[in-house]
């Protein structure tokens, strides 16, 4: 018999709607099965789900995550396998279904479940602090923050680490995400260093705001893939952080090395 | 074809009941079993009565009454015809229209409106939708589907089994199309046509054409 392993369960959430949580999972989840990792990618937005879409496995659905916990089906039976990764999975939230159909001791039993046979349980968490953030973030043993440099994502994010310490979740680590490296300059924008004062969380990972992520959302291939991209890199960076890795905060002025690494020390003082 | 102890079969006039055997119990339960699953889809249908060659008149009296009081069929010749009371009747195999082939007529529900995601119809017979289907919304039929306008989101016809039941839309385009235990979704090249088309198991496949073949 193979060997248990013991995944670890992340949970991405935001407090505040379209700040990018879906997009940074379908990123984490596919970068880290680029890296040979095995992972799930759980949609846990029921009846508002989209990470099969940004995916692109909509077409594959056939049973989800409430068939799962409601027992009309095997939790392998649920699973997508991923187009292009081996070892990456989605299990697909209810669409037809809302979130009273998830209680979050069924949340914790099923991502357990998950844990045994993969290495990453990536959580798609709804938006809101209610039921859905509720069983979203149950079964995780970290948290990972998406916020965007607006007053409004930012004061959410705070109230959303709160609510995490209250649940035991500690450290949570924070993405910014859309930074626009020229507003940032003009001061039309919050800078990264305003963002970690307010909300005092480790930092996992800056990612520009790139049309190429309209574009591969819309693709239903996520941007992490695109080698090109910044956005990409971005991501890849955030995925080797995840698994440990030291890496250097990613230069968002592509063409520019020598301006952006003044910014660089002008931000973070190195 | 296989023997069921009881089977709903359609002649020319209408239904009527075939009984295998004569063991009142396992008929009462395979009659019970077969009623759970098949009962409004026979409904509005002309039932003619029992037919069973190994049955006493005692308990095929026993069965119509039990059609007629415990599952509300309108029986409305308490007689079959004559030629098929005689014990060597063959039904003529160009009438016969058993249950599980072609899905031709039964109960259907009618969906006023576009279904947008996250809804869902589910119906035991034929759903027609006078609107588009949204992707993300579901239909379940356990008879066919059409939809007067654009199927983008999921259609399952046949659900129970019925391979013989059809998917058509003036717009074919479904995220996934179910008919009974077969699975598809569109190829990934994304072409769409613009005519209205059907999709149909043939020998053991999902295959969609149009059906207006002059389109």
């Amino acid at each position: 018999m193979a060997k248990e392993k013991m995944g670890t369960a992340i949970v991405i959430t935001s407090g505040k709607g379209g700040v990018g949580k879906t997009t940074t999972s379908a990123n984490i989840g596919t970068g880290l099965a680029k890296l040979g990792y095995s992972v799930v990618v759980l949609d846990a937005d029921i009846g508002l789900r989209n990470l099969d879409v940004v995916m692109g496995l909509e077409n594959r659905i056939v049973y989800d995550i409430v068939d799962v916990v409601e027992k009309n089906c095997k939790l392998k039976q649920a699973l997508i396998k991923d187009k292009r990764h081996e070892k990456l999975y989605l299990l697909p939230a209810a669409q037809t279904k809302d979130k009273t159909a998830v209680k979050p001791e069924q949340m914790v039993e099923l991502v357990n479940e998950l844990k045994k046979s993969h290495d990453y349980i990536i959580i798609d968490s709804p938006a809101g602090i209610e039921q859905g953030f509720q069983y979203s973030i149950a079964g995780a043993d970290r948290g990972i923050i998406v916020t965007t440099p607006e007053i409004s994502a930012v004061r959410d994010a705070d109230r959303v680490i709160g609510i995490l310490e209250a649940n035991e979740l500690h450290d949570p680590q924070l993405i910014i995400n859309r930074i626009r490296p020229d507003m940032v300059k003009r001061g039309d924008m919050m800078n990264i260093d305003d963002i970690i004062d307010i909300l005092a969380i480790d930092l996992i990972g800056i990612v520009p705001d790139d049309e190429s992520i309209v574009i591969s959302t819309n693709k239903g291939e996520p941007v992490v893939m695109d080698e090109k991209a910044l956005a990409g890199k971005a991501y890849r960076n955030i995925v080797r952080r995840i698994t440990g890795e030291e890496v250097e905060l990613l230069n968002l002025e592509e063409n520019d090395e020598s301006k952006f690494s003044k910014v660089l020390k002008l931000i973070f003082g190195k | 074809m296989k023997k069921d102890v009881v089977s709903i079969k359609g002649v020319a006039g209408g239904i009527y009941l075939n009984v295998e055997g004569n063991d009142p119990e396992v008929i009462k339960t395979e009659l019970e079993s077969k009623m759970k699953t098949a009962s409004n889809f026979f409904k509005g249908s002309r039932f003619l009565g029992v037919r069973g060659d190994e049955l006493s008149e005692e308990n095929r009296a026993e069965i119509l009454l039990l059609l007629k009081y415990k599952y509300d069929f309108e029986i409305q010749i308490e007689k079959l015809p004559e030629e098929m009371v005689s014990a060597n009747y063959e039904p003529n195999k160009d009438l016969i229209v058993s249950e599980s082939e072609v899905v031709q007529e039964g109960m259907t529900k009618f969906v006023h409106g576009t279904l947008r995601s996250g809804q869902e119809v589910s119906y035991n017979g034929n759903i027609v939708v006078i609107g588009d289907v949204n992707p993300g919304a579901l239909l379940k039929a356990k008879g066919n589907i059409v939809v007067l306008g654009s199927l983008r989101g999921v259609a399952q016809a046949g659900v129970g089994g019925n391979r013989y039941a059809v998917v058509a839309a003036y717009s074919l385009l479904p995220t996934q199309l179910r008919i009974a235990d077969y699975i598809v979704r569109p190829p990934e090249d994304d072409i769409q046509y613009k005519y209205p088309e059907i999709a149909k198991v043939v020998d053991g496949a999902v295959v969609i054409e149009p059906y207006l073949p002059n389109k």
